[in-house]
């Protein structure tokens, strides 16, 4: 809110009203942008490094299979972005594992590869039905506070200030 | 102008007094009894007094927010250990021990499972309990979360509309002391 003015404009509850609600429109946009971000790829500052891959034993008296990578609990709004979705089913492609560990809760458990396929599949698409929803809402809160825009800066010109610094 | 001052405002919202919507600033003043410095200086604190209670609130969505993917990664496991039910294969699972040591489980064939409900108190529940518990825990959570989020819509309104307020008032005070100055000159010119 711009002081100093000394503006003359009258302030009526109906404007009152609409400052409110470009008030609240404002504050969900920027809820939205951070929901966005974090369902197309969690911030990149939050992510754990890509493993190393096992070092190669140089023994070939080794008898007992490889020990499996180190594991690691990744948070769930990491795993359920749609980035790390598209690598993990890029990473089962590639596999030649017939049996991987699929993280459910705090545990891994063992789940043939096919079936992670599917389950992969189907986080996939909740995540991109929640992102175009999220979205749609975006534009939806775009276009009413271009419009609050409109009527409050005709109403009060230069004595209002709608713009973020 | 719509002058609907009567359906004007909520006075009050779970314990958060409504802020009053000012039609007009010297009727305002008058009302409180008070003078200008002292009007700004009252709705100043109001405003801090705001603040103070979104944080709270905002800290409560913060905890509900993570609560809730908490609840349904249990639904998660129990709807696993259901899926296995019946099929005669046990679940082989990694699990952590110790941070960073993990160890290998077989889970037969289950049930039942266990829920902590915190308190040092776990409790044995079918998986069709469990289940039904979890659901209800969650459904909570999320009715919660969205009274909190109303909580949070009606406070904004009321910071935003104590806001307006406090800069109507100094520029009713801005345009007060300046027709005072003209006046004043006006008279000294005579």
């Amino acid at each position: 809110m711009q002081q100093g003015g000394g503006s003359e404009t009258e302030v009526t509850w109906e404007d009152q009203q609409n400052i409110n609600k470009f008030g609240r429109l404002n504050n969900r946009l920027h809820e939205l942008h951070d929901e966005i971000k974090i369902a197309k790829s969690f911030p990149e500052k939050h992510r754990l490094p890509p493993l190393k891959p096992p070092i190669p034993t140089a023994s070939p008296l080794q008898t007992t299979p490889p020990y499996p990578p180190p594991v690691r609990h990744i948070p769930a709004a990491q795993r359920e972005a749609n980035d790390n979705l598209e690598d993990a089913s890029n990473e089962l492609i590639l596999t030649d594992e017939e049996v991987v560990r699929f993280q459910i809760g705090e545990v891994f458990a063992h789940v043939p590869k096919d079936e992670v396929e599917s389950r992969i599949e189907q986080m996939q698409e909740a995540t991109s039905q929640k992102l175009e929803k999220l979205e749609e809402e975006k534009k939806s809160v775009v276009a009413q506070m271009s419009e609050l825009k409109k009527i409050l800066y005709g109403k009060f010109g230069e004595s209002i200030n709608l713009e973020e610094d | 102008m719509a002058s609907s001052s009567s359906s004007s405002a909520v006075t009050e919202r779970r314990g958060i007094p409504g802020s009053q919507f000012v039609e007009d600033v010297q009727t305002y003043l008058n009302q409180l009894g008070l003078d200008v410095n002292s009007a700004l200086a009252f709705l100043q604190e109001r405003l801090q007094q705001y603040k103070v209670v979104e944080m709270k609130l905002l800290a409560q969505q913060r905890e509900l927010q993570a609560k809730i993917p908490d609840i349904e990664k249990c639904l998660e496991v129990v709807a696993t250990l259901q899926a296995k039910k019946g099929t005669g294969e046990e679940l082989i699972t990694d699990f952590e021990v110790s941070e960073g040591i993990y160890s290998r489980a077989s889970i037969e064939e289950t049930d039942s499972v266990c829920l902590w409900l915190g308190a040092n108190v776990m409790l044995e529940y079918s998986l069709e309990e469990a289940t039904a518990l979890l659901q209800k825990n969650l459904d909570n959570a999320r009715a919660s979360l969205e009274v909190l989020v109303a909580d949070l819509l009606f406070l904004r309104d009321q910071t935003t509309i104590t806001q307006v307020t406090i800069a109507r008032v100094y520029n009713w005070d801005v345009h007060q002391r300046r027709t005072q100055q003209v006046a004043a000159t006006a008279i000294a010119q005579e």
